[in-house]
């Protein structure tokens, strides 16, 4: 095989990745491509999101899979999580009979730090397979069974071959891996390649099929509005992973092509698949808003052979959607935005923005790489100069930069904006609709609605408490980087 | 040794320790720890409660070194410092204490070497071991108490208070009721003419942590937690404790509890006159609502501290039948689970339900499927697709919880009762 990649962003060796970096977009345009923007660290942070939480939402709502979280209980916190959006999915999907996600924790303790948990994940690897007979087991490790070095590859491998009609899947998402938590997509992915994929024969190509990656954090709203677009332009996805079986996965090396919802999710599995089996694959930006719906569909058309429905397609929908977008414009005409979110969303809710004449001031992104290079530079020609935080949420920084900016509405987790009394909205809504045309109308809305009607922020504004004295408030927030 | 669990009913000591600190007014937690850990303990304990989330530092807020292969291999320690600088630099709190994870545990970080630097200078920074593998949210809670008591409580404290008495027992955060259990406490001990430190509600934190070696009785809600703190107070202050199964529920425990407090304070007289007025305004609520639900057979599933409670509450008081008790908690102790099954099997009226130690979730289903004739079965999220299922009423009262916000509803005492009531009724 050409390429070799072990799961760790930072490690890719076709691009340089920066995860701690702070100053004017334009600025980081400019430096990038002369590897001057520098690999620095923070000297003061705070939590960030590990791999294994990736991973874990990744492949929580497999239909026909039980979990092995080899780890204390705390590394399970992430588990109930995805477990709720799990059953908040099966409640969209018209499931009301809820069931749980079958998740067994090893619950490593200070005996197995020093004696190893080897057995323990042995007996829980039975259990899981006596109590559910799952097709798959899924193993995900943690930052102790990685640092007391379990050999979790060599149990998997040896308690699959006394079990039958079970595939036993470790993935190595050690949070202490790596500082960007999206590698925990392709630990996951990798897994897949090695232990399903492997000895899957590969069948016949089915014309019109899609491989439609798409992260747990996409809502069942937005699956249906995706779904509708293909489908009317002919094209039939199949939806990997949340929600899927293994059947699923076993028919992926069938497809026509393939496609992800979020940039940074199978993204590293595609050109896999690509190599693999010469499955072309599109790789562009979140359909959310009109720029990048277009942009999304013609990259899929691309692939597909489909480009001229595309075309028919988009310009059906710009009829359709762009007065009601055009009313939403005026309301939202030159409104000063900060935005906050993961790669995928971050950079497509920059370009989202400006359908409804909106300004982007400021935007915190988690990793600056190649792609990103791409989407700043896209960015600087639509809005201008920016101030650009690469940075996994950081608090700290967002809130000094929105004293700063002071702009009229903020996009992202809201937990600390509001308490700036921002107006706050955001596009990252596992429960509601947020891609395509059709749903472009719908968070307009939803933004206007919150220009129009702060009250809540700006009355618990007046009561709220951040934890930072005042004088941060004064200093340099990108002075940590270094 | 820990046991395999599927679906835990907990989280893990870090998690348990923070949720207890960051209960605190103006206290931070720094974590040193790897990335994830702030978020995986944030969405595994708070987030599971009650929904709500710490007001100060969550998620990914709290400060975090981030240990990556590069400290796993050195060492954390030079990265913390930088931290602690940066912390103290820039963050506003009472206390600050550094809480290491399974990585700083495992590498075996001098935390307390680095913290000591900061002390020195004057500033409140104090180390506290709680690296996950340590145990559950439980232990985390315990280990946060000890540091508590080790670095803040005034050792050398004024003369008792003879109107203050300190609640322990409530995991802040983690018990979904916390807050609304507290604050009905409180208000029945103030009507004893005490004051009460909560330390995790009415906008509580250091100064009543200080000021808890001055008490005159420790109030210990919960049938198994914080022994050995209660033990430490009573050696080092005198202080005695009183220990309940919990934050006492309904009519029959509260009137006991209040009794027990009044003669250990003598307050008798204010206990009964108490006792009196609020039962003649519980029982008035009572009587306008006869007949509205039937007698029903129940299955409960959560931890002692809870299940306790809202079985007796049920069982003595409002006539319903309970079927099966499942503790979730680890009880290690053999006397704490002798506590319990007293608990649980010495109910005025109701014969005693069957009871079960396990909080293996597949476990708890054999267990709940040999009780097909439950029309309610209480307990976490994790319980609510038995319910489905089986077709029983599902209520949930039980960490984890993810599919209810409550602020201060409660589930303690005469308010909490007829709440309880009303939510079952609400939820039919």
């Amino acid at each position: 095989m050409a390429r070799t990649y072990n799961g760790i962003r930072e490690l890719r060796a076709d691009t340089v990745t920066v995860n701690d970096w702070g100053g004017s977009s334009v600025a980081a345009a400019q430096q990038y491509p002369q590897k001057c923007m520098g690999r620095a660290d923070r000297s003061f942070s705070q939590g960030l999101q590990c791999q294994q939480i990736n991973s874990v939402m990744a492949l929580l709502s497999m239909e026909d899979a039980a979990f092995v979280v080899h780890s204390p209980l705390g590394c399970a916190g992430c588990c109930s999580m995805a477990n709720d959006w799990f059953r908040v999915g099966q409640i969209h999907r018209g499931s009301f009979a809820l069931r749980n996600a079958r998740v067994l924790v090893t619950n490593l303790d200070e005996r197995d730090i020093v004696h190893g948990g080897e057995a323990k994940l042995r007996k829980a690897l039975h259990l899981a397979w006596e109590r559910y007979a799952p097709k798959l087991i899924f193993v995900f490790t943690s930052c102790a069974s990685g640092i007391i070095a379990d050999d979790v590859d060599a149990i998997s491998t040896e308690v699959n071959e006394e079990l039958t009609d079970t595939k036993i899947i470790p993935i190595h998402c050690e949070g202490f891996k790596s500082k960007v938590c999206a590698s925990g997509y392709d630990a996951a992915f990798l897994a897949i390649t090695k232990y399903v994929l492997a000895d899957t024969p590969r069948g016949e190509t089915i014309p019109g099929l899609l491989n439609l990656f798409a992260p747990p954090t996409v809502s069942y709203m937005d699956q249906l509005e995706i779904e509708r677009i293909l489908g009317d332009i002919g094209i039939q996805a199949n939806y990997i992973p949340f929600y899927s079986s293994l059947e699923k996965i076993q028919k992926l090396p069938r497809a026509q092509g393939s496609t992800a919802i979020c940039k940074v999710f199978a993204d590293e599995f595609m050109k896999e698949l690509e190599d693999r089996y010469g499955i072309p694959y599109s790789h562009t930006i979140m359909p959310i808003g009109t720029r990048n719906t277009d942009r999304w569909l013609r990259g899929v058309a691309k692939i597909m052979g489909k480009e001229e429905e595309a075309e028919a397609y988009i310009a059906r929908e710009r009829e359709t959607y762009l007065p009601l977008v055009a009313d939403l414009r005026a309301k939202l005409q030159g409104k000063r935005v900060f935005i906050c979110g993961g790669t995928g969303r971050s950079f497509a809710a920059a370009a989202l923005i400006d359908d409804f004449g909106m300004k982007l001031v400021g935007m915190e992104t988690p990793t600056y790489d190649d792609e990103a290079q791409l989407d700043i530079e896209n960015l600087n020609r639509i809005h201008g100069d920016f101030v650009l935080d690469v940075a996994n949420m950081m608090p700290f920084e967002q809130v000094n930069l929105l004293k700063r900016l002071k702009p009229d509405v903020f996009i992202g987790v809201p937990v600390w904006a509001a308490r700036l009394g921002l107006p706050t909205t955001h596009v990252l809504d596992i429960k509601r609709p947020t891609m395509g045309y059709r749903n472009l109308v719908y968070l307009g809305s939803k933004i206007a609605a919150q220009i129009e009607n702060p009250g809540y922020n700006e009355k618990i504004a007046a009561h709220a408490h951040l934890p930072y004295k005042p004088s941060w408030y004064e200093s340099d927030p990108f002075k940590f980087i270094r | 040794m820990s046991e395999i669990l599927e679906n835990p009913h907990g989280n893990c000591a870090l998690g348990g320790a923070n949720a207890t600190f960051t209960a605190l007014r103006r206290v931070i937690a720094i974590y040193h720890s790897g990335p994830g850990c702030a978020m995986q303990t944030t969405a595994g304990e708070a987030s599971q409660g009650s929904l709500r989330l710490p007001y100060y530092t969550s998620y990914t807020a709290i400060p975090c070194t981030n240990m990556l292969e590069r400290e796993v291999v050195f060492g954390g320690e030079e990265k913390l410092e930088k931290h602690l600088e940066g912390a103290l630099e820039i963050l506003d709190a009472d206390a600050f204490f550094v809480l290491t994870g399974c990585t700083a545990g495992i590498i075996g970080d001098d935390v307390q070497s680095v913290v000591q630097r900061f002390q020195a200078e004057g500033h409140p920074v104090y180390a506290v071991e709680t690296a996950g593998f340590l145990g559950e949210s439980y232990r985390g809670h315990e280990i946060a108490w000890n540091a508590l008591f080790e670095h803040i409580v005034d050792k050398n404290p004024p003369a008792r208070d003879a109107a203050l008495v300190n609640i322990f027992g409530i995991v802040p955060y983690h018990d979904p009721y916390f807050e609304g259990n507290l604050e009905e406490i409180t208000r029945l001990l103030e009507k004893l003419g005490l004051r009460v430190n909560t330390f995790f509600s009415h906008g509580q934190g250091i100064a009543e942590v200080k000021s808890s070696s001055s008490a005159a009785l420790n109030i210990v809600l919960s049938p198994w937690l914080l022994k050995g703190l209660a033990e430490k107070y009573e050696k080092s202050f005198g202080i005695p404790s009183l220990r309940f199964a919990g934050a006492p529920l309904g009519a029959t425990d509260t009137a006991a509890f209040l009794r027990a407090v009044g003669t250990a304070l003598g307050k008798e007289e204010a206990a009964e006159r108490v006792i009196a007025q609020e039962e003649e305004w519980y029982y008035r609520y009572l009587e306008t609502g006869i007949g509205l639900q039937s007698w029903r057979r129940f299955s409960i599933v959560g931890e002692s501290g809870n299940v306790i409670p809202i079985t007796r509450f049920l069982a003595n008081d409002y006539s319903f039948t309970p079927e099966i008790a499942i503790c979730t908690d680890v009880l290690f102790r053999p006397a704490d689970k002798a506590f319990v099954t007293e608990q649980l099997t010495n109910l005025e009226y109701a014969q005693p339900p069957e009871l079960l130690f396990t909080g293996d979730q597949w476990e708890i289903n054999q267990a709940l499927a040999r009780y097909p004739d439950a029309a309610l079965l209480i307990g976490s999220t994790n319980e609510h697709e038995f319910a489905i299922a089986h077709g029983q009423q599902f209520f949930l009262a039980c960490y984890p919880n993810t599919e209810r916000l409550i602020y201060n509803r409660s589930c303690a005492g005469y308010r909490g009762a007829l709440t309880l009531i009303e939510d079952i009724y609400s939820n039919l």
